[in-house]
Parts: structure tokens; C-alpha cells; sequence
């Protein structure tokens, strides 16, 4: 692949337009679905009962919803594409772009098929015999909920993609795995046993991975070895999860295990914590955040969007999907919140919860002190992952009654997708318009770039959990379940619901400075060159910004179609979901007061800090991870050396050179190489000239130890 | 009929290597056909016995009719019908490659000796897995020092010279190791043919205590010296390093195995459970395995040549295989087996696609790997796929192995074992990945001009897209063949 | 007394053990390539000689049958037949690996394993 610009300046113009109004047209076929699904569902003009007793042709459609299949033809669908922009490749621009929106878009129709078999009895598929245990796939109404989101998500990046990606270098490699990555993702959230979530998981590691470096600058390969390196350990933590359930319950299928697991005493903790901690590195929890602010920044931005938007999420999936079924109890099993089968649950509950809270607050504290836009972004991510997992947490901990949290998790899912997503792009067309992402570098660009600056506007104000906007839903009722938590759990989670509350403030406040910073700032910098038109950039941008007023106004809609139903196919106590769900009112005084505390506290915490320099606070050197870590190895090795090689010491030599502290740039498996390179230069070629010591020193240990502990 | 089938392999691979310098002088062209056929004839008549021996029971064969005591007798069990099979698919495999380029390094005029050898070797892997008798496997076992020493000095330079010296003085302490654990069998017993040596072990084991345990630990010593078991692997990185890339191939892929299959053999079928229970000889092996399994790999992490990092993972993949014999499970043993042939696949992957990468480039310092993914992304791409499935990734061969492998571990209630297994993979991935970033995202180095690329035979491409596919199609499928091998380890008698 | 008595009746399995570990020593102690393969020898002849020992009957007729003799108490011929084996083998593996030394005395100039050793050594590095 030879590296090659974007397609010449003056081809450019007219290429452009083509498939800027096609994708447009698109956008809006997009909506019109979701008006024409929402219109079913309310059983508008008796659409839905036409649909359920008319004539031949719609028999033949409601067959079509009945097929099993369409687990494989959804993966398919990007994997075909893949290999079809591949073909089309660097020559033919065009048609490679529209196999990628047009074939993403044919995937959200097919989710849209999906609707009834996912919504009444779960769509199941098997294959058996694949990799020895056999491969399955479910979409119940919980895979369904994120498979929606993911797609739709999908759709708009691509479509925003194809303007941006004019910017970068080997476009075919990015979009090919983009849509292997695609394939991976909706292969994960369809998954129906551990075995075939792993497998789609490890491959959208490595897909991803390749999203990640696409810049291969050297700051991109640092990242992208960390997100790797990061991405495998997680892999390999649920390998071996997986293989303990599959050795002590007998079965990976997503089913509840809670009896089995029961008596297992304390290893049942230890596979829930592999789980929780290998799928948590990809959703960025606290103690294994660290590659995540790093990764997403360096990839392009419709990467980073959906590094952030959809993969992380898949993550977070991930422990909500094993909690809920290997950890829960089946729904025949149960009638009541006292049943001892909810300990375990109760117990692994507490747990997350913790870690969902120390996440939130390590991500927006972190979040605070970044200029760069895309990492701090990457930073709330984290701060906004803990919100989740927090969710997750209660969803567990309070075990029959937990419905408001899982309801909270999964609708923050889906708003942090949108909001999320929109965030990056608008960071994203920032870059693209005027080459920079030091947001104290920027400014004034309302004026330039007024669509961005609205819909910037709407995301922030749906990530500050504003009423009218999409997060203040979710936030509101992961509010309420942290509330449930100490009213009918412990009394501790009071300290959480503040931490909550804080965290909530300082994200407010992080985002008031980013929109101050970037749009309304003057600035002596007017950008003369900028020049705005309409592009796919903003046809993206403009249908998230329309989905998170649309949530924000009729919360209802997600939460009657989709998150209810989710909830009723999990064993939750039917009556509380009925009698809280169900009735959820959002729009409370008290509710509302919460959020004008956030707004004002935010405001507050924007001018202390700009004031006082708050958010230029940096922490001391010798505090710094890496300098925590690697000092004490440099001053072993530096010793070793000593003992080694006497005063022939390589330490100060070229090898040695990358092991000081000072270099930030060394990753810690660089640093490991080398340090194994240092002792094996000394050490190799002895070891081999004293074979013949070693085997008499081995036979003599083996027959001593056979006649001592032999029995005889 | 079927019965004389083992033994007409074993003389149709002499018979070709006897008659190779004759047919030179005819046309070395109908040598490489010839071959083909021979070992195509094989690869047939292997069929015919694993069936039979699935449908009807071991085949026995004694040479010249004598008796068990004094005669020598073969014997294919499912094990050794499997394995022989394994060998044949191999060997297939790295025939079609060494037939494009016949081995870098190489003179012209050596290249008939070279399948003198390969057939000698085969000849000599054969009668290993057939023997029924333990002096007999030592007569072949050397037949195989010689031929495999030949083998990887075979390339007239001088640091093969060293290695293989090592490795001969190294077999050759283990052969006698071997030997004179026979001979103290033999003192207690009065047997070699391995059928009569169990019966007879069981019952004098109390009485020949020294003798049976001096024996043990002198077979299983000398037996994991031939098969590089972590503390003896001392002759296997200089010797896969200088060796022709077809021959580590060989020594990596199959005669390594080899050994370790004789080794299962000795175990289970000589001393059987009883002994081995006794004298603990599990927790040596596991423990054994687990050390070579993470030193294996640290070592190989420090390495700067890509072949003696192959061969340091082979050590650390050795361990695996003990670790699963160790078990003295069924499922252990089967997930040692199964680890066999997978690693045997991607083993041989490994080395036949960095074959190429020499062949072409002539470099073979892992530094120098940076962009070559874009200039030979065939080869480099089977590379990245067996590299994969040595780190353990789904749908291919290793992470079937992996699974297998660490559920046999639970089962045994070692638990812990999932650690280090896991550790091990962890790392494989520091010093698998970084050649694969390296090769496949890092742009050619400016300064170093691009090296003239040697234009590739066919037959070496087909071979390692051959070996690509079958470690896919095993990770994907395993069920098939993992029911041969469960129902094989069966019929050895260890607890279920 | 009795001590030296075993030790008189088992004379052979003693030499063969003793020259079993002489040979092991000169493997383990010695640099020189030529005495590493000599020690690997004596090993080897530790060995036949065990095995031999094995197969002999105090006061035996060697193993061969005559037309018309009565068969009398006669040493077990099998383990002649191993040795026998065994000794082509060690001999051939000799040949081999002092071939193997010739060849690395033209390309080292020495055969001095620790030598030998730095040399490689010092290549690696500078490679």
C-alpha cells in the first residue's frame, strides 16, 4: 500500500457531493425508521395490527422476523464489506465509501428486524461444534438494546468518517478494520455463551488495535502497544473465568448458574472478580483505566468516537451480561428480595459498585487537568464508564428490587453513546478545520462553525445531565438507585450518593470549560481560512444532537421499548418494575433541583478554578505511576548489573540507556525485554557450556528425590 | 495383509533413502517425485491402520515370526497410528516446501544427501513409533541422533558445527542414560519387549525398588534431553538457530515430539500408574513443565535472533506437553497430545515462513523485521497466524489446546496451573507481538535500502498456506480429532 | 569383610558404574572437545559393560550350540546381542562427532570449548 493523499483538491469537490447528499437522504431514512417503529409501537393508525393479519407479502416479512439466522447475517454483513472495500480499495474512493454507509445502514435495518423475536421470547441460534464447545448466539432484549445503539452509532460515524478520513493516510486499511471491527462488536453484544463473547471480544481487541495506530506516529505505537497489551491480559482473565465456569458449572450458555456457583465458597468471588476485571479493562475501570486516555485520543476521531462511543460500552456490557445471568437467579427461581440466593449477587454488587464510584471520580478528577480535547474526553469516558458500573453495582447489590439500577446502566449506555460520540465528532471537526486540539489554544469558533458549536452545546449540556437532555434521564435514575441502595441496603452508600453528586458537579464544570474554551473565548486567532460548508461532518453530527434532545424530551420512548422489556426478561420483581419503572415521573421538583445544584455547582467550581489555576494543578513527579513503578526496578537492575558484570557494566550503555526512569516513552513490557536482555547476555552462553554439569546435577536431584519421597 | 502394513512403511522409507544416490545420477528431479510417492504410499497405507486399528484393536507384527522375548515385535496401537499419521501430514508438508528451495544454505550437490537423511530420519520416527520393545526404540533413537545431527550441519558454517556437536554429545549422554536404564530393567526383569516389561514391573516393583527407580530417572532424563524438556533444552536454540530453516522445522515439528511420545510411552505403558503414583513422579513433571513453560519463554523474550526465539518458545511449549502428561489424567494426556499436533502445526508455520523471509531477504535479526508484513504478506501473514495461535487466540489450534489443557489441570484440582498457563501466554505475547507490529505497521526503515527480494517457489508458498489453514481449521473444528485422541489415551489405562 | 565380599561379587557392575561416572567427569570437567567425546565413550563402554554383566552366569559356556553336546548351564546370549548393537552405535556416534571436531578446528583454529565459546560470544554481541 503506497501512502497516499486524499484524492486531489479539485476531484475532491465534485466526489464530495455525491455521497454528501446520499448519506444525507440516508440520515433522514434513519429517522423516518424510527418514527415509522415508534408509530408501530404505539399501534398508530392501526399499523401494527395491519402488519400483524394483512395479506401475503407482510406474511412473508413476519417469516422473515421469525429467522434465526439473522445473528450470522448480521455479522456477515460488515465482514462482506470489509473484503469489498478492500477490493475496491485507494482507486475507486467513492464506491468504497458507499459500500461502507450503505452496508452499515443495511445493518440497522436488519436490527430493526430483529425487534420482535428479540422483544418477545429472545432470538437463540447454535451452532455446535465450532471450537470444541460449540458457538451460540442470543439477542434478548438487554443485547438487543446495545446492538441498537452500536448500529445506529455506526451508521453516523461512517457517515461523518467519510469527510474526515480526507485527512488521513491509508483509508482503505481504516475503514477495512473498521467494519472487522463491526463485525466483532455485534458478534460480542449478540453473544449467547462466554466462549463466543470471548472469541468476538479478542478479535475486536486486535481490530480495534489497528484503529488505534492508524497514525503510526510513534505516540500512536506506544498506545496502541498499551491498549493491546491492556486488551490480552483482559482476554486472558476471562479465559480463565471461562474456563473455571466451564469446569464447575458445565455449561457457558448465559443462563443462571447462582445454585452451582453457590457451592463453590469463595471461588465463586474469584471468577465474578476475573470477569469483572477483564471486561473492565476494556470498559476503563478505575485501577486498569490507564491505556484507555491514552488510546483514544491517538486513534483518528470516528475511532476515537467509537472507541469511546460503542467498544468501551461493549465492555460494560459484558459485566452486566454475566453478572445477570450467571450470578442471578432464574426467574422461576425466585418470588422474593429475602431469598438467600441474592447473596452472592449482593455481595459481587458492593464490590462494583466501589469501583464504579472510584472510577467516576478518578476520571472526572483527571478530566479537569487536560487541555487536550480528544483526552479529555477519553477522560470522562472513564468518569462516565463509572457511572455505568455504578449502575451494574446496584443492579446487583440490591438484587430483587435492583431494576432502577440495571434501567440506569443500560440507559446510560445508550446516552453516553450519543453524547460521547458527539463529543469526539465536534473535537474532531474542531481538528479538522483548524489543525489543533489544545483547547487553550482555541477559541471563538462559534462564529465559524455555528452548527458545531449547537450541537457541542446539546452534547454538554446531555453529559451535565441537564433536563431536556438525554443524560439528565439516565442520571436521574441511577440517582434514584444509589438513593434505593442506602434506604434498603447499607447505610455507606450515603457517601456514595455524595461522591455522585460531586462527580456530577465536576463534570458540569469540566464541560463548561470546554464549551467556553473552544466556542466562546475571544480570541485574537480569527482563523481566516476556515471556510464552512455543508459536509457528511455535519449530517452526523445534527441527527445525534436531534437523538439527545429527542431522549431528553420523551424519555418514555427508550425506556417503554426498550429498557422495560429488558427488565422484565431478567428476574426482577415484576410489582417494583410495574410500580417504579413503569411510572418513573423525571421531571420532579426534586430531580430538578439536583440538577440545578450540578449547573450551579459546576459554574461555581469553573470560576474558582480559572481563577486560581485549579485546572493546571500537576502532581509531583515522584507521585507519577510511572515513577512509582519503574525507580525501584531501575536501582535492582542497576545493582544486578553491578553483580553481573562487574565493571564492564552495561548500565550507562545503549540498552541500558532506555531503562531510566526519565523516559516516559518506554512502556513497561520495553523496560521488562531489556532488563531480560541484560541478564541473558551474561548469562545464555554459560548456561549452554555447563550442559553436561546441569545433567548430573539433574539426575542426582531426581533419583534423590524419588528414593525421599518415593514410596517404597 | 494390514498386519504387514507398519513394517512395509518403515522399509519403503530405507529402500527410497538407499536408493537416492543411484537415482541422483539418473535425475534428481525423479528423486523429489519418488519421494512424493513414497510418502504419499505411506500416508495411505497409515490410513488403512487407523481405521483398522479403530475398528479392530493394536496391530502386532513380530519380525521373523520369533518369539516376544527374544524377537523384535511392532506394535500400532491408536496412539501410534495417530501419531504416525501427525508425522506424515508434517513431513508432507515440509517436503512440498523443501522441494521449492530444498533448504537455504545448502550446496546443490548436498541436496541428495539431505533426502538420504529426511528418509532416514522418517525411517528411523517410524520404527520409534511402532517399537514394541524398549532396545529397539534406542537403536532408532540413535539412528535419529545421527541422522537429525546431520540434519542441522548439513550447512557447511561454522557455528552449525558447534551446535551440532552439542546436540550429539548431549543425545548421546542421553541415549546411554536411556540405555542403561534398560539394561537395569532389564537386570530386574529379564525383558525389553515393553508388553512383557509391564507385567512383569508390577509385580516386582517392591522387590526391585533401586533398580526400577535408578531406571526411571535415568529414561526420563535421558528422554528429556532429546526432548528439550526445560532443563535440558540447553542444545535446542543454537541448534534450531543454524540450522536450515526446513530442518528446525523438523526438529521442532516432529522429532521433539517423537521423543516425548516415546516418553508417554515409557510412563504408561512400562511402569504404569502404580509405580509412577508411588514415586511421585507427577508433581516432578508439572513442576518441570510450569518451570520450562515461563523460563522457556523468558529466555525467549531476550532473544535477538528470530530462530533461537522460536526455539526458546518451543522449550516453553515443551513444558505445556509435560505439564499435561504430568497430570496423569486422561484429559491431560489428551490435551497433551492434542498440544502435540497443534504445535507441531504452528511450530513448523513458525519456522517454514521465517524460511521464506531468509530465503528472501537473507535477514534474520528481529530489528530487521520492521515493514516486512507489507513486503511478504503471505509469508509474514501465516507467521502472524501461527503466532496467534501460540499466544492463544480463538479459532485456532492453540487456544483448543489452551482450553483442554487447563481444564484437565482443574480436574486434577490443580487449579493454579491456570495461572501459569496463562502467565506463559502473557508471555508469548511480549515477544510474539512486537515482531508482528513491527513487521506489519512499521514503515520500512529509510536508511536500509530495500533488499533485493528473491522471487519464491510455488511449492514452499502452498506449504506454509497449507500449515495457515490447518491450525484454523483445527481451532474451528477440534471435535473430530480430539474424539481420535480421547478414545486413543483410553486404551492406556489412566483414571478417566 | 563383607562389604568388600558384595563388592567382589558385583566387580563388574562396580567398574561399569565407575566407568560410567570417570566418563561422565571428563564430559563435565574438561574443555577439550577431543576428551568431551572420549568421556562420552567411556560412558558408553560403562554401559555395554553393564549390560554384559547382566547376561553373564558364573561358571556359563558361552551361548553356542555344537551338534551332539549336551547343553550345560551357558551365558545368556541376548544381552551379547544388545551390546554388540550398542557398540556400532557408540562407535559410529564417535566417528561422527570427531568429524564434527575436525571441522571446528579449521573453523575456530582451536578446540578449546571456552575458547570457542568467547568467540561466539563476542560475534553475537557485535552482530
Amino acid at each position: 500500500m503506497k501512502p497516499r493523499m486524499a484524492d486531489g483538491q479539485e476531484n475532491k469537490r465534485t466526489l464530495k457531493d455525491i455521497i454528501t447528499t446520499q448519506s444525507s437522504i440516508l440520515v433522514g431514512i434513519l429517522f423516518l425508521m424510527i418514527v415509522i417503529f415508534l408509530l408501530f409501537r404505539a399501534n398508530a393508525f392501526g399499523l401494527a395490527d395491519w402488519f400483524a393479519t394483512s395479506g401475503a407479502l407482510i406474511a412473508f416479512f413476519r417469516q422473515l422476523m421469525r429467522f434465526s439466522g439473522w445473528p450470522l447475517v448480521l455479522i456477515a454483513i460488515p465482514l462482506i464489506g470489509a473484503f469489498l472495500e478492500m477490493a475496491f480499495g485507494q482507486k475507486r474512493v467513492i464506491k468504497r465509501d458507499r459500500v461502507v454507509i450503505l452496508l452499515t445502514f443495511l445493518t440497522i435495518v436488519v436490527v430493526f428486524l430483529m425487534y420482535p423475536a428479540a422483544s418477545s421470547e429472545g432470538l437463540v441460534l447454535k451452532l455446535p461444534g465450532i471450537m470444541g464447545l460449540g458457538l451460540g448466539f442470543r439477542v434478548d432484549m438487554l443485547g438487543y438494546t446495545v446492538l441498537f445503539i452500536s448500529v445506529v452509532v455506526w451508521f453516523l460515524v461512517m457517515v461523518y468518517a467519510h469527510e474526515y478520513m480526507k485527512l488521513e493516510k491509508h483509508c482503505t486499511r481504516f475503514f477495512f478494520f473498521m467494519a472487522l471491527t463491526f463485525s466483532a462488536v455485534l458478534g460480542t453484544i449478540m453473544a449467547g455463551d462466554l466462549l463466543t463473547m470471548f472469541l468476538f471480544f479478542e478479535i475486536m481487541t486486535f481490530t480495534s488495535f489497528m484503529l488505534v495506530v492508524h497514525g503510526q506516529s510513534d505516540e500512536s505505537y506506544r498506545a496502541g502497544h498499551n491498549y493491546l497489551i491492556m486488551g490480552l491480559i483482559g482476554g486472558f482473565l476471562i479465559l480463565a473465568a471461562m474456563l473455571l465456569l466451564y469446569f464447575f458449572v458445565g455449561d457457558l450458555e448465559f443462563a443462571s448458574a447462582i445454585t452451582k456457583l453457590g457451592e463453590l465458597g469463595n471461588l465463586r468471588y474469584w471468577i465474578m472478580a476475573l470477569l469483572v476485571l477483564g471486561f473492565g479493562i476494556k470498559a476503563g475501570m478505575a485501577p486498569v483505566h490507564f491505556w484507555l486516555p491514552r488510546a483514544h485520543p491517538v486513534a483518528p476521531t470516528p475511532a476515537s468516537a467509537l472507541l469511546s462511543g460503542v467498544m468501551i460500552k461493549v465492555g460494560a456490557f459484558g459485566i452486566l451480561r454475566v453478572a445477570t445471568s450467571y450470578f442471578f437467579p432464574d426467574k422461576t427461581m425466585i418470588t422474593d428480595y429475602l431469598d438467600p440466593l441474592w447473596l452472592t449477587t449482593q455481595t459481587i454488587g458492593t464490590a462494583i459498585i466501589w469501583f464504579g464510584i472510584v472510577t467516576m471520580a478518578m476520571g472526572v478528577f483527571l478530566a479537569l487537568q487536560q487541555s487536550h480535547m480528544k483526552r479529555m474526553l477519553a477522560y470522562h469516558s472513564v468518569s462516565q464508564m463509572g457511572y455505568i458500573i455504578m449502575g451494574v453495582g446496584i443492579a446487583l447489590y440490591l438484587g430483587y428490587r435492583g431494576a432502577m439500577g440495571y434501567a440506569g446502566a443500560l440507559y446510560h449506555i445508550i446516552n453516553h453513546a450519543l453524547f460521547k460520540t458527539l463529543l469526539f465528532m465536534v473535537a474532531g471537526v474542531v481538528y479538522y478545520h483548524t489543525k489543533e486540539y489544545d483547547m487553550y489554544k482555541l477559541g471563538g469558533l462559534w462564529k465559524k462553525l455555528p452548527l458545531t458549536a449547537t450541537v457541542c452545546l446539546i452534547a454538554c449540556l446531555g453529559i451535565s445531565g441537564i433536563p431536556l437532555f438525554n443524560g439528565f434521564i439516565s442520571k436521574s435514575i441511577l440517582h434514584h438507585g444509589i438513593i434505593e441502595a442506602f434506604e434498603y441496603g447499607h447505610p455507606s452508600f450515603r457517601l456514595a450518593e455524595i461522591l455522585f453528586m460531586i462527580v456530577s458537579i465536576g463534570t458540569a464544570c469540566s464541560f463548561i470549560k470546554f464549551f467556553y474554551y473552544v466556542f466562546i473565548r475571544r480570541t485574537d486567532n480569527p482563523y481566516p481560512r476556515l471556510k464552512r460548508e455543508y459536509t457528511t461532518l455535519d449530517a452526523a453530527m445534527a441527527m445525534l444532537g436531534l437523538f439527545i434532545i429527542f431522549v431528553g424530551v420523551a424519555p418514555r420512548f427508550l425506556l417503554g421499548n426498550f429498557i422495560i422489556p429488558a427488565l422484565n426478561q431478567t428476574a426482577y420483581d415484576p410489582y417494583f418494575i410495574d410500580h417504579y419503572i413503569v411510572s418513573l415521573r423525571f421531571f420532579t421538583w426534586e430531580d430538578l433541583g439536583n440538577a440545578g445544584i450540578v449547573v450551579s455547582g459546576g459554574f461555581a467550581l469553573f470560576f474558582l478554578g480559572t481563577r486560581f489555576h485549579w485546572f493546571h494543578l500537576k502532581l509531583p513527579k515522584w507521585l507519577s505511576l510511572e515513577y512509582v513503578f519503574f525507580y525501584p526496578g531501575y536501582v535492582f537492575m542497576k545493582q544486578m548489573c553491578r553483580l553481573m558484570y562487574g565493571d564492564k557494566c552495561p548500565i550507562d550503555q545503549e540498552e541500558m540507556r532506555t531503562l531510566s526512569v526519565d523516559d516516559e516513552n518506554v512502556s513497561f513490557t520495553d523496560r521488562f525485554t531489556v532488563a531480560l536482555k541484560v541478564f541473558n547476555r551474561r548469562y545464555e552462553r554459560s548456561i549452554i557450556q555447563s550442559d553436561a554439569l546441569i545433567y548430573t546435577g539433574l539426575i542426582t536431584a531426581l533419583l534423590l528425590y524419588m528414593f525421599v519421597f518415593g514410596r517404597f | 495383509m494390514i498386519d504387514q502394513l507398519p513394517i512395509i512403511n518403515m522399509i519403503m522409507f530405507l529402500v527410497l533413502a538407499l536408493a537416492i544416490p543411484f537415482l541422483r545420477k539418473v535425475s534428481f528431479r525423479l528423486t523429489l517425485i519418488l519421494g512424493f510417492v513414497v510418502l504419499g504410499l505411506v500416508t495411505v497405507s497409515s490410513v488403512f491402520i487407523l481405521t483398522d486399528v479403530m475398528a479392530s484393536g493394536p496391530i502386532l507384527y513380530r519380525l521373523g515370526g520369533h518369539e516376544r522375548l527374544i524377537g523384535i515385535e511392532l506394535e500400532v496401537d491408536l496412539i501410534a497410528a495417530l501419531i504416525s499419521l501427525f508425522i506424515l501430514g508434517l513431513a508432507l508438508v515440509i517436503y512440498i516446501y523443501s522441494t521449492g528451495d530444498a533448504t537455504e544454505g545448502i550446496e546443490e550437490r548436498e541436496y541428495a544427501r539431505y533426502y538420504i537423511l529426511f528418509f532416514i530420519l522418517m525411517f528411523s520416527l517410524f520404527g520409534m513409533v511402532y517399537a514394541n520393545d524398549l532396545f529397539n526404540n534406542y537403536v532408532f533413537m540413535e539412528i535419529m541422533s545421527i541422522t537429525t545431527c546431520s540434519i542441522i550441519s548439513i550447512k557447511r558454517k561454522k557455528d552449525t558445527y558447534t551446535s551440532a556437536f552439542r546436540y550429539v554429545m548431549l543425545n548421546e549422554i542421553g541415549s546411554l542414560s536411556f540405555l542403561f536404564g534398560v539394561a537395569l530393567l532389564y537386570m530386574a526383569t529379564g525383558f525389553t519387549n515393553i508388553t512383557l516389561l509391564q507385567q512383569a514391573l508390577s509385580t516386582l516393583w517392591p522387590a526391585y525398588s533401586a533398580n526400577v527407580i535408578i531406571a526411571l530417572g535415568f529414561m526420563l532424563v535421558g528422554l528429556g534431553i532429546k526432548a528439550a524438556i526445560f532443563p535440558f533444552h540447553i542444545w535446542l536454540p543454537d541448534a534450531h538457530a543454524s540450522a536450515p530453516s526446513t530442518s528446525s522445522a523438523i526438529l521442532s515439528g516432529i522429532v521433539i515430539k517423537i521423543y516425548l511420545f516415546v516418553m508417554i510411552k515409557v510412563l504408561f505403558k512400562v511402569f504404569g500408574l502404580r509405580i509412577l503414583d508411588d514415586l511421585n513422579i507427577s508433581a516432578a513433571l508439572i513442576a518441570i513443565g510450569s518451570l520450562g513453560m515461563i523460563f522457556g519463554s523468558l529466555f525467549a523474550i531476550a532473544q535477538k535472533d528470530i530462530k533461537r526465539l522460536l526455539g526458546y518458545s518451543s522449550i516453553a511449549q515443551v513444558g505445556y506437553i509435560v505439564l499435561g502428561i504430568g497430570l496423569f489424567s486422561e484429559l491431560g494426556l489428551a490435551a497433551s497430545v492434542f498440544h502435540i499436533f497443534s504445535h507441531g502445526m504452528m511450530k513448523s508455520a513458525l519456522f517454514l515462513s521465517v524460511g521464506i523471509v531468509v530465503f528472501q531477504t537473507k535477514r534474520r535479526k528481529i530489528a530487521d523485521f520492521a515493514g516486512l508484513g507489507q513486503q511478504l504478506p503471505l509469508s509474514m501473514g501465516v507467521f502472524g497466524i501461527a503466532a496467534l495461535a501460540m499466544i492463544g487466540l480463538p479459532l485456532t489450534s492453540g487456544f483448543i489446546s489452551k482450553l483442554t489443557l487447563g481444564v484437565a489441570a482443574l480436574d486434577h484440582n490443580q487449579g493454579y496451573l491456570i495461572v501459569i498457563v496463562i502467565l506463559s501466554s502473557l508471555l508469548g505475547v511480549i515477544y510474539y507481538l512486537p515482531i508482528l507490529v513491527s513487521a506489519f505497521l512499521k514503515r520500512i526503515p529509510e536508511d536500509a535500502a530495500r533488499p533485493h527480494l528473491e522471487k519464491v517457489p510455488r511449492p514452499m508458498i502452498a506449504a506454509i498456506v497449507i500449515l495457515a489453514l490447518a491450525i484454523i481449521v483445527f481451532g474451528v473444528f477440534p471435535n473430530w480429532i480430539l474424539d481420535i485422541i480421547e478414545q486413543a489415551v483410553a486404551t492406556l489405562g489412566l483414571p478417566a | 569383610m563383607k562389604i568388600i565380599e558384595s563388592i567382589m561379587e558385583n566387580i563388574n557392575y562396580v567398574g561399569a558404574i565407575a566407568l560410567f561416572l570417570i566418563g561422565l567427569h571428563t564430559v563435565v570437567t574438561h574443555r577439550n572437545l577431543i576428551k568431551r567425546v572420549l568421556g562420552v565413550n567411556i560412558m558408553g563402554t560403562g554401559v555395554l559393560l553393564f549390560f554384559t554383566s547382566i547376561g553373564n552366569v558364573a561358571g556359563g559356556e558361552p551361548p553356542i550350540f555344537i551338534p551332539g553336546s549336551v547343553p550345560g548351564i551357558f551365558v545368556n546370549p541376548l544381552p551379547s546381542v544388545f551390546i554388540l548393537t550398542g557398540i556400532v552405535v557408540v562407535v559410529s556416534i564417535t566417528v561422527y562427532s570427531l568429524s564434527l571436531v575436525v571441522r571446528i578446528h579449521e573453523a575456530y583454529g582451536t578446540i578449546d570449548q571456552q575458547e570457542i565459546t568467547e568467540m561466539i560470544k563476542e560475534e553475537e554481541y557485535h552482530d
